[in-house]
């Protein structure tokens, strides 16, 4: 996947445990808050990456494979906000989706929280890893929903 | 905030669990059982108040909902008590208030609770 350079990039990867994702989202907390987001905007937003890692929690856990760790990567553009979480476990695809067709679980509550609270979602495999990524864009300047 | 989980008999087979903090992938485990152990003892009317919560996700919903269908099994009740806007607003998005009866005291969610 060819990711371009935002204005400002931060990175943080966590253990794939339950006890760390409120780790990622004190991360995006303080992120989010330093862009000219609502306080509601910056409340959906760290309520979506939440949904995002507990996600990828349960894709790895049906697997039955461990999650060893979450990355999630935040591209901080002036406009909007980028954020990747990657769940950096390597399971294979049924039907590999095309790219940027979105395939987010719709039927899971997370699946449906993360579509209705960010702008752009979209779930793509990183063609050099072959690990899958949700991708969700906050544009700035949308007000609250 | 710390998650908290505290319940309490309010009444024969009526209970209110008051929760705080973080409702979510990690913690919401811990309500599951408080509920289950509650209908197990025959507690099948159950009030789960939210009113300290500032953060509820997916899961916590998920268990929220697990908790009102085996309560209705036992011809029983689950209800909420919720004044925060901001957890109430996920309640509706997700379409949930269609599901859970959602009061803004204790006084109002024990009303007719038999």
């Amino acid at each position: 996947m060819a990711i371009n350079d935002g204005e400002a990039r931060v990175e943080l990867s966590i253990p794939g445990r339950p006890e760390y994702v409120g780790v990622a989202r004190l991360a995006i907390l303080g992120v989010a808050s330093r862009m000219r987001f609502s306080y509601d905007e910056v409340e959906d937003i760290r309520l979506a990456v939440g949904e995002a890692c507990t996600t990828a929690m349960e894709r790895t856990s049906e697997a039955g494979l461990p999650c060893q760790s979450i990355r999630i990567r935040c591209l901080i553009h002036s406009s909007e906000l980028v954020i990747e979480v990657c769940d950096n476990a390597l399971i294979p695809e049924p039907t590999p989706p095309p790219s940027n067709a979105p395939n987010l679980d719709e039927r899971s509550l997370g699946g449906v929280l993360i579509r209705i609270l960010m702008d752009d979602v979209s779930t793509l495999t990183d063609p050099e890893t072959g690990q899958r990524v949700v991708r969700m864009v906050k544009h700035v300047g949308h007000g609250a929903r | 905030m710390q998650f908290t989980v505290e319940a309490r008999n309010v009444r024969d087979g009526v209970a209110v669990i008051a929760l705080g903090g973080e409702v979510d992938v990690y913690t919401s485990p811990r309500l599951k059982q408080e509920m289950v152990d509650l209908l197990n003892k025959g507690t099948t009317r159950l009030i789960i108040d939210l009113s300290a919560v500032d953060y509820l996700d997916s899961t916590g919903l998920g268990v929220l909902i697990g908790g009102l269908k085996r309560a209705r099994e036992r011809e029983g009740d689950l209800r909420l008590i919720c004044n925060n806007l901001r957890i109430l607003r996920i309640f509706e998005i997700t379409g949930l208030t269609k599901i859970f009866d959602i009061h803004s005291s204790e006084a109002e969610a024990l009303g007719g609770l038999g």
